[in-house]
């Protein structure tokens, strides 16, 4: 069944793949302008270890952004449910934070935070906390009276309720706020090397661009969008393991707001 | 023999002004079943609720075992009208619940919870999440897990109201076998004069809001109660006796 759903989607890339081979060879369109697939696929391996050598200051601040994002995102939203001050006086502030654009931000923060990891990570961070917040504080908050009342006529705490009821409950939505998180945390990276950066995969595709080379420029785009599948592959999969109880729809959840 | 459960004049009204209860007053001795009988919304369950130390009484005193209620007690078990069973669990893990929140060792409470769920006919299913079980199977489980502690009182809040009608008389029956084997005081909070009559001791009609306890009647039929009492001439004589006191209560 999961192995039948994958096998659409991947004809029609490849339906895709094999239109624009063939547009760009009947119309002779510049390489400049557009390479041919076959020729991106070839530089992706001829260059691969240049490729690599950006990729991984790329993927380990991804995962770094992400996973900041995530304590975070849960600290943040375990505080809007028990606390009325942070509630009320900070969560419409965050709502309005997000008004932001965070792109827009990203030279403000190389002047604050440096050149270095730091301001990257921020950045990362600044983008892919959100999701995070908004889809925990909605699990924790979401749990059926009837499953306090249980737990408080069996003398539950307040700290028992959270670990046993409120926490567990929100699992599905905190992975759904997850897997947003994971592609966020890839464009917040992507945009800080764009900005200032001397490596990375951000990095590469704006050199490559100012050497009007863009044959390597996409083989960074392809590498950089495989990385971002397989990380959110790496999200769903635990997914899998971690909300065993959630019936499976289609359709992948998130109560993104 | 000192009462179990002791209802002093007590009375509801919720912060908005709405009175639910206006005042109950009565005694469970230990052991018996006793019903509290009335029609939808007649604050029957808040009652049962103020019982088990989840709401405050605005007025009146309720006492459990000699002490005054001042919030939920470790030797009770309540049932609610839903399972609320905790869907990443499995059935056994369910049952244990009152065991890890009232800080017991699981390892003493294992057998018992094995015990509760062969008695209640659900052992097969100890190792399945409750997505896996039906309505009735579910609501079994919840009456196993208010058991696991070996409370002394049982609160049950309409527990098989969900329930289909042939399901729903099978359960009152296990649940007689239960209770008879483990002697537990049992209030029960029901909408159904049937199920009233067929499983309790003694019987409490509540009038419609502000409640008070209008009639009261003591169920002589023999134990154990049998499916074909339901068609005896005394036990519809309860019916229609706590018929007739719920439509004086209701009549305007």
């Amino acid at each position: 069944m999961r192995g039948r759903s994958l096998l659409w989607p991947l004809a029609v890339t490849l339906a895709a793949l094999v239109a624009w081979e063939a547009v760009v060879a009947a119309l002779r369109v510049k390489t400049l302008l557009l390479p041919r697939p076959s020729l991106v696929a070839g530089v992706l391996w001829s260059r691969a270890p240049l490729i690599l050598e950006h990729m991984w200051p790329t993927f380990y601040q991804i995962v770094l952004g992400f996973l900041l994002s995530l304590v975070g995102g849960v600290v943040v939203a375990v505080l809007l449910t028990y606390s009325e001050i942070v509630r009320k006086g900070f969560y419409p502030l965050i709502v309005v934070s997000q008004i932001v654009p965070k792109v827009a931000v990203a030279p403000l923060f190389v002047v604050w935070f440096g050149l270095g990891d730091l301001s990257r990570l921020l950045l990362a961070f600044l983008i892919a906390f959100f999701p995070i917040v908004i889809n925990t504080a909605t699990g924790l908050t979401s749990v059926d009276d009837d499953f306090v009342r249980m737990a408080r006529g069996y003398m539950g705490t307040r700290r028992q309720i959270f670990t046993k009821i409120r926490l567990p409950h929100a699992m599905p939505l905190i992975f759904g706020g997850m897997k947003i998180s994971i592609t966020l945390a890839v464009i917040g990276v992507v945009v800080a090397e764009f900005v200032a950066a001397q490596r990375g995969i951000g990095y590469l595709i704006v050199m490559a661009n100012g050497l009007l080379d863009t044959p390597l420029m996409m083989a960074a785009i392809a590498a950089l969008s495989l990385m971002g599948l397989a990380l959110y592959g790496v999200v769903a999969g635990l997914e899998r393991l971690v909300v065993y109880w959630q019936v499976r729809t289609e359709t992948p959840r998130g109560g993104f707001a | 023999m000192r009462d179990s459960v002791v209802v002093d004049g007590v009375g509801k009204t919720y912060a908005g002004g709405v009175e639910a209860i206006r005042e109950a007053r009565f005694r469970v001795a230990p052991g018996e079943f006793l019903s509290l009988l009335g029609p939808s919304g007649c604050g029957k369950s808040t009652l049962l609720m103020m019982i088990a130390g989840l709401l405050a009484p605005s007025r009146g005193s309720i006492r459990v075992d000699d002490a005054e209620v001042q919030g939920p007690r470790r030797d009770v078990g309540i049932v609610f009208q839903s399972p609320v069973l905790l869907p990443w669990r499995t059935v056994l893990d369910n049952v244990l619940l009152p065991v890890e929140m009232l800080r017991l060792r699981r390892t003493d409470y294992a057998r018992r919870a094995r015990d509760l769920l062969s008695m209640a006919k659900v052992d097969d299913f100890a190792a399945k999440l409750p997505h896996e079980l039906s309505g009735g199977m579910k609501q079994r489980v919840a009456i196993c897990r208010a058991l696991v502690h070996d409370p002394a009182l049982l609160l049950m809040d309409e527990p098989f109201s969900a329930l289909d009608a042939m399901t729903r008389d099978q359960m009152g029956l296990e649940l007689l076998r239960i209770w008879d084997v483990h002697k537990k005081t049992v209030v029960f909070v029901t909408h159904s004069i049937r199920e009233a009559v067929f499983l309790s001791d003694r019987v409490l009609v509540m009038s419609p809001r502000p409640a008070t306890i209008g009639f009261e009647t003591d169920v002589k039929l023999p134990r154990p109660r049998t499916m074909d009492m339901q068609e005896a001439d005394e036990f519809n004589r309860y019916v229609g006796l706590l018929r007739h006191s719920i439509e004086a209560g209701t009549r305007p």
